[in-house]
């Protein structure tokens, strides 16, 4: 197999995309269809005690309201797998939870159904913050290296601070939304998801139906960002009415809505002890996270995911606890894990080598990983020290004055240069895949994936034309598609290196298939100009592909609609992707407002297959790191609870007029062991540590060392 | 959203008329960016909509005699861009330029601009809409039911002018730009055409957050008229943010200067996003009055324009920013000396 690099090529949708006609789940409209709208819960804990209807139902197009008594009971355990999630129910866990599903002939009706309908509720006693009475503690799994303690004991210097990141919501452009439709029996579902197997076992398991019954469409997804990735609350309630009313039902979760139901990332604290040795290197870390949980909720406080295995450090200590308050589920929200942590661990870096004196990119440069502390195992690839030496190269990192608020403009703006590196583990899925070149010239490839605006289809575009030899305008690609293929959640920046792999494993069965069809006769043309001559219609081929270490147990939990995934830690080797961040910032004189003219990321993710995709997704993870450092944080009241910022002009993400320059390089050097192309993974890796640099940044600027993000304007007054 | 009956009469007049004729749950609608928006929040329940963007003439813009005559329907779009606004009096045309988006300020007009109601979250966010489905009480929303804000998350709310029972900022730019430049307003109502000093437009919260205007019922805002005046070359109309675009003022100052040889004849002040209402700062005007223009004296201008100021649980940094913020703008307005 070639290891060249790949060729720029123009995203594989563009053009659909520009001109509208890129279908998104709520562009699909049915015949006959009916619109509905959820009732917010308007408590933060309680329980219904009556739901009235009548002032609803008299609304001209209302067709009828559900309530709890209309969804079947909770679906029945599964050992291993977490609850789908729950229906309409007369328990409230949260402020924003659906209690009642209005279903009109029109959005309007629905809306106005919705709005006529007033609950009413025993309200219990809530938290909502952090350290509100009654939030419940609760220890995690302790993540450990040698011996911290001792090594900490024994260090000459110490550094120890706290971090915060806020809670923060994703905010797509495309808004969460359900299409079903009942029909002969089957269920077709049409949604912006990550996981439309998830998608589809939440419905088989709610609604009691089986796998033949379900289909579960996501073609394209408006930005997934990991809301997307768990199953959304809104759907069964949707396909619920669909199978009552016999008709196609669809919804629109309003923005507002969106904030209360939806997943988001978490308030995390983050206490990190670092010593150094005589040497002046790391000797010992030390780091307790905690994070706010729902009171049910699965999304472990996993902060220790990359920081263990950055910088060769062999003793570490990481705790974690999930805080425990009435809130809806937390969740995967992009970077989940190594954003906050590295903006805590990159800043604690940073603050250790100002201790020490040193430059923080020559500080970083000692501390070379190979071997993951926390099983021996080798790194296959770590590239890490290149992304820093080409990124302050590019930057002009020599140039940089080593005292905080020692660069200055006339004016008296204040100039800060930071650095701030990020790692990602290297994951990847098994996959089945069927392709079918035909002899008209078209061609069709199903597989597990989900195209969110990441480049999967790019990816797969780039690796069957060049293996193939084919023309991308006939390649049909099928994912998103649960009677396509089997389909796998992507998520976790696995989606390259499970569909590229599989994309050339097929591209090179399809090829033997038709040299074996050939049988030694030389025909002129491509694939499909050979199967015309030899008057065969199409030709096709499955393959399966499997991870490092994955097999049949694997394929079987794929086929099962279930999770099959492997890594960073393989039989042989662990895998991280890694980043270099650099970043100036500007503060001015007066009013202190905090500007971001530049930035310059290099990053190792292994093999690049889609540049153009690639560096997009790069530069989007770059501008939503600044966006979270410098803006982002949804604000609770805890007389209230839910979410009081909860549109796009409160919830403040940075516009266009808060991005300067981003510079994107690209080590594009494969790693052999994770699979043949060599690639590794791209998407979460991205915005890893830009927090930290910009933090970094504003220390250099200022000499003021902002520790709790998001850091505004009044921070620095 | 409920349902409401709809009418689009052709001249101002018949407008004045039907609104009288529909009662108390009409609305004057032009541009929609503002009531539709409310209404989609359960705020505004309108249940008649009187659209007055088929009245001839409430559009032009007169720049020729010896005032500024903008039409109320003129878009904040074709006022920012006109020629003789953006170079006589970049206060006014930046004061829109920095508002909203170009969507909204081609749709958006000058009139319906000054009626634009406040950004505070409990305000907007809690009347229970599905959109948001929350509830909270909020005097300026539901007389009488108490303030959210106060003793809660209050970083946005206004550090000038407030009262017992409201906090909530007026959030424009432009009437804090035609504050300081005096304007007027002339509407239309059931008893006539009437002129209103612009600052008299606005109340001050007190007891009755709910009352934000003066106009009778039924009045309908027609024009805007700014007197010509030489200040206006030395002005800007400087916006701090949460960014730098789409987003409300943290602080902001309308500011003009009249300088001799660096020394201020004549200042006008006027502060948005840290008051219940746009705010004209005299005592800070006076107290440049005769001053050489430096860094200081402006930042002691900003200091003096928050002398009264008072902070909330979140808001105090709007004090020092604010002062700040007119300070910078005094040295960029005064800067267009040489340009």
């Amino acid at each position: 197999m070639t290891t060249a690099p790949f060729p720029d090529r123009p995203r594989a949708d563009a053009r659909e995309k520009v001109l509208g006609a890129a279908r998104y789940g709520a562009d699909f409209a049915i015949p006959d269809m009916l619109y509905a709208m959820q009732v917010p819960a308007t408590v933060a804990k309680g329980r219904l005690t009556a739901v009235p209807t009548a002032a609803a139902l008299r609304i001209p197009g209302v067709v009828r309201v559900l309530t709890a008594t209309d969804f079947p009971p909770p679906a029945p355990a599964i050992p291993g797998a977490g609850p789908p999630p729950s229906m309409i129910v007369a328990d409230i866990a949260y402020r924003g939870q659906p209690v009642a599903l209005v279903v009109a002939e029109s959005l309007e009706a629905a809306i106005e159904g919705a709005e006529a309908i007033h609950p009413v509720y025993a309200n219990s006693p809530f938290a909502t913050l952090i350290n509100s009475p009654g939030a419940g503690r609760e220890p995690a799994k302790r993540v450990t290296a040698g011996d911290a303690n001792a090594a900490m004991a024994r260090a000459t210097t110490r550094h120890k601070a706290d971090y915060v990141s806020p809670a923060q919501h994703h905010n797509p452009m495309e808004l969460l939304s359900t299409t079903a439709h009942w029909k002969d029996g089957v269920l077709t579902v049409h949604e912006g998801t990550q996981s439309s197997n998830l998608v589809k076992g939440a419905l088989m398991r709610n609604l009691r139906l089986n796998a033949e019954q379900v289909v579960v469409k996501s073609p394209q997804i408006g930005g997934g960002f990991g809301q997307k990735g768990s199953v959304q609350s809104q759907t069964s309630l949707v396909a619920r009415a669909a199978m009552l009313l016999g008709r196609p039902v669809k919804m629109v979760v309003p923005r507002g809505q969106v904030f209360h139901t939806a997943t988001f990332r978490p308030k995390s604290r983050h206490s990190i002890e670092l010593g150094a040795d005589a040497s002046g290197k790391i000797s010992a870390i030390r780091y307790d996270a905690d994070h706010q949980a729902s009171r049910g909720g699965q999304f472990g406080p996993d902060y220790h995911e990359h920081v263990p295995q950055m910088y060769g450090v062999a003793d570490y200590l990481g705790t974690g606890a999930d805080i425990r308050i009435d809130t809806q589920d937390p969740g995967y929200m992009r970077c989940p894990y190594p954003h906050p942590a590295a903006f805590a661990f990159e800043s604690a870096v940073d603050e250790l080598a100002f201790k020490l004196g040193e430059d923080p990119v020559a500080f970083r440069l000692k501390h070379r990983a190979t071997v993951d502390p926390l099983n021996g195992k080798p790194l296959s690839s770590n590239f890490l020290n290149d992304c820093i030496s080409e990124g302050a190269r590019r930057f002009g990192w020599d140039k940089r004055g080593l005292a905080p608020g020692s660069m200055r403009l006339p004016d008296g703006t204040q100039i800060g240069w930071g650095v701030g590196c990020g790692a990602y583990p290297a994951i990847t899925h098994v996959s089945i895949a069927t392709l079918r070149i035909r002899a008209d010239g078209t061609a069709r490839f199903a597989v597990a994936g989900h195209e969110m605006g990441q480049g999967l289809r790019s990816v797969l575009t780039q690796v069957l034309v060049r293996d193939l030899a084919i023309e991308p305008t006939g390649l049909e690609l099928a994912i998103g598609d649960t009677s396509a293929a089997p389909q796998h959640t992507t998520a976790g920046s696995w989606g390259t290196a499970s569909g590229a792999p599989v994309a050339a494993e097929a591209a090179a069965k399809l090829n033997a298939a038709m040299i074996e069809l050939l049988a030694g006769r030389t025909v002129a043309g491509n694939l499909h100009q050979q199967l015309a001559a030899i008057r065969r219609p199409y030709l096709e081929i499955e393959v399966s592909h499997a991870g490092p270490g994955q097999g049949v147990k694997d394929l079987a939990a794929l086929r099962g609609g279930g999770y099959a995934i492997a890594g960073p830690e393989y039989p042989d080797f662990t895998t991280f992707s890694y980043i270099a961040h650099f970043v100036e910032v500007r503060v001015e004189p007066r009013t202190r407002r905090i500007r971001v003219p530049r930035v310059v990321s290099v990053v190792d993710c292994g093999r690049v297959i889609s540049p153009r995709t690639a560096e997009s997704q790069v530069r989007g993870g770059v501008i939503w790191g600044i966006s979270a450092a410098l803006r982002e944080a949804t604000d609770t009241d805890p007389r209230y609870g839910g979410w009081l910022n909860n549109d796009l002009a409160d919830y403040v993400v940075a516009v266009n007029a808060d991005i300067g320059d981003i510079e994107v390089g690209m080590i594009d050097k494969p790693d052999p062991q994770m699979n043949a192309l060599g690639v590794k993974g791209l998407g979460e890796v991205a915005m890893a540590g830009v927090s930290g640099a910009v933090a970094n940044a504003i220390f250099h600027a200022t000499g003021k060392r902002l520790r709790e993000m998001p850091f505004r304007i009044e921070d620095l007054l | 959203m409920h349902a409401f009956s709809y009418a689009r009469p052709e001249n101002a007049l018949a407008a004045v008329q039907a609104f009288a004729a529909a009662g108390p749950g009409a609305r004057y609608i032009a541009g929609g960016t503002t009531l539709y928006d409310l209404m989609k929040l359960g705020i505004e329940k309108p249940e008649h909509l009187v659209d007055v963007t088929a009245v001839p003439g409430l559009d032009t813009i007169e720049t020729a005699g010896g005032h500024l005559r903008f039409g109320a329907l003129a878009p904040m779009s074709a006022v920012a861009a006109n020629e003789t606004v953006h170079r006589e009096y970049p206060v006014l045309a930046e004061s829109l330029a920095r508002a909203a988006s170009q969507q909204l300020r081609n749709m958006a007009t000058v009139g319906g601009n000054l009626l634009q109601r406040t950004r505070c979250i409990y305000f907007r966010n809690g009347a229970g809409s599905t959109s948001t489905g929350n509830i909270y009480p909020c005097n300026k929303r539901e007389p009488g039911t108490g303030c959210a804000a106060i003793g809660g998350q209050d970083r946005g709310q206004a550090v000038l002018g407030q009262s017992a029972a409201c906090t909530a900022v007026s959030p424009g730019d432009w009437p804090v730009a035609l504050v300081a430049l005096d304007a007027h307003v002339e509407v239309l109502g059931a008893g006539g055409a009437r002129s209103i000093p612009i600052a008299a437009l606005y109340r001050l919260p007190g007891d009755t957050p709910d009352l934000e205007f003066t106009l009778q019922p039924g009045e309908l805002i027609t024009a805007i008229v700014v007197p010509k005046t030489p200040i206006g070359r030395l002005s800007t109309y400087y916006k701090v943010c949460d960014r730098e675009s789409l987003a409300f003022a943290l602080t902001s100052a309308a500011v003009a200067v009249e300088l001799d040889g660096g020394v201020v004849k004549q200042a006008r002040i006027a502060l948005g996003g840290v008051a219940t209402r746009p705010w004209r700062a005299t005592a800070a005007e006076v107290s440049l009055t005769g001053q050489k223009l430096t860094p200081e004296t402006a930042l002691a201008a900003g200091r003096a324009a928050f002398a009264g100021a008072k902070a909330g649980r979140d808001n105090g940094f709007k004090i020092d920013l604010g002062a700040r913020t007119v300070a910078d703008a005094l040295i960029l307005a005064a800067g267009r000396t040489s340009a």
